[in-house]
């Protein structure tokens, strides 16, 4: 039973154009730009299947950078993503693979972000209607349910002394 | 309060406490979160005002998206209904107008609510405020028809799958076709049974609908895929008031729909690579955009 609330099938409320390869995928990078505490000064993201086939499409990437960046699903700005990772100094590299060695899904991505000296590996799967999982972080499973109307602060915080102890393992 | 897994579930808890679907769906809502309800129903009403929204604007936005793919189409339904004698009627004429209008921001990245998914979000919003405009359906039996769609949807995700990725395009526009239909039984009047009868007929006429955006776009067809959606939804909840059944009962209808979207091949599955995309005309179309895209 992944779906719990009505707002997870009404819901979110967003920009365009794709559930799953825009609003999804701005939680993935909104939930790491907590877990970092702040936007990252490099992003590695790695876009598998359904992603890497159509990312260009449903502005995957500018949604996944706009999480980054802090944004939320309904935030106008995700559109110029692309072109504001260079106003806040993030720097990327986008890599299309076929399919994800980590989770069953067709839509996931695998993102590193580094800041300082902190370095964190994301796991994540949009699951479709705007609601997504994360399911790993650094190299450990974890299952961590991601709704756009959730407190993401609050979920990182719960995760963020275990994954301290991880990054400095890296 | 039992806990609701299938649309059997569904109606049985409804019958055995006499509530509406969208009033078992406020009080399993309620119960989850500890929220009260006049909370729950602000924040839906807050989805149904950013829909009504996008309807405005798309209504009388005649630009064309990014992509040139799609743009202008519900300024023009909106044109000949206004003009003539729509032959498919009032209500579904415009619901398919506004339906359009929907899609059409969706497509120029503008703000909508994903009802489940935003390549589906035409349908529910056309169905809804088509019934708003020709038989003045209050915006709060409006928000009530939202908890409705939102347990029949609830049932279908938890059961299914409601991403084109995952399932094809049955699983997008087939849910919320689905969805819109029970919607519209409850609204008017119609059994918690029944409601679910349309919701099994709307989602078996779309079973085996594949996922094939040109240029991975959700432009083409996935905008009138919705509009189409719209004209089931209303058909098979005048079936189902009839007294009309499904001869499959609803949870076996889904069930069959998962089947299907796991036997479906990858490249129907939203990743551009088969059906409409691989087209003459959606190879074009792509190439146009991604040459110019790098």
């Amino acid at each position: 039973m992944e779906f719990q609330s009505c707002f997870d099938i009404i819901g979110p409320i967003m920009v365009g154009p794709s559930s799953s390869h825009t609003a999804g995928v701005v939680s993935i990078g909104k939930f790491t730009h907590q877990l970092l505490g702040c936007c990252p000064e490099k992003a590695i993201i790695i876009f598998y299947d359904s992603f890497a086939e159509t990312y260009q499409g449903h502005g995957t990437d500018k949604a996944l950078l706009g999480g980054l960046l802090g944004m939320d699903t309904d935030d106008s700005r995700i559109k110029y993503a692309i072109d504001l990772t260079k106003q806040y100094g993030m720097s990327y590299e986008i890599r299309l693979e076929d399919r994800c060695p980590y989770f069953e899904h067709p839509n996931t991505t695998v993102i590193t972000v580094k800041q300082g000296d902190c370095v964190v590996k994301i796991g994540g799967a949009s699951l479709g209607g705007g609601l997504s999982k994360i399911f790993m972080i650094n190299e450990e499973t974890v299952d961590i349910r991601l709704s756009a109307g959730d407190d993401f602060a609050a979920l990182a915080n719960h995760c963020q002394s275990r994954s301290d102890l991880m990054v400095k393992a890296l | 309060m039992m806990k609701i897994q299938s649309m059997a579930d569904l109606v049985q808890a409804c019958e055995s406490e006499e509530k509406t679907i969208g009033e078992m769906m406020l009080m399993m809502e309620a119960k989850k979160t500890g929220k009260g309800k006049e909370t729950i129903i602000s924040m839906m009403e807050e989805r149904l005002i950013k829909m009504k929204e996008a309807i405005d604007d798309g209504i009388k936005d005649d630009s064309t998206a990014p992509s040139g793919l799609s743009g202008g189409d519900a300024v023009r339904m909106n044109g000949y209904m206004n003009q003539g004698k729509p032959l498919s009627g009032q209500y579904i004429s415009h619901a398919m107008t506004f339906s359009l209008a929907t899609s059409e921001s969706n497509a120029r990245m503008g703000v909508i609510v994903a009802t489940p998914t935003a390549g589906a979000a035409g349908v529910l919003p056309g169905v809804l405020f088509s019934l708003h405009k020709n038989d003045g359906t209050s915006y709060k039996d409006l928000v009530m028809g939202l908890f409705t769609a939102s347990m029949l949807g609830y049932v279908i995700a938890n059961r299914s799958f409601i991403s084109g990725a995952a399932g094809g395009c049955q699983a997008e526009v087939g849910s919320a076709t689905a969805m819109a239909a029970g919607t519209i039984v409850e609204l008017k009047g119609g059994t918690p049974k029944q409601a679910v009868n349309a919701t099994a007929i709307a989602m078996k006429s779309l079973l085996g609908l594949v996922c094939d955006p040109v240029a991975g776009l959700v432009e083409v067809p996935c905008i009138k895929r919705n509009v189409m959606g719209t004209s089931i939804a209303f058909s098979a909840a005048d079936l189902a008031l009839a007294g009309i059944e499904s001869r499959i009962p609803c949870d076996e209808v889904i069930e069959a729909m998962y089947k299907i979207g796991k036997d479906m091949p990858r490249t129907l599955r939203e990743t551009a690579l088969g059906g409409l995309a691989m087209t003459e005309t959606g190879k074009k179309a792509k190439e146009r955009l991604f040459r110019k895209k790098t």
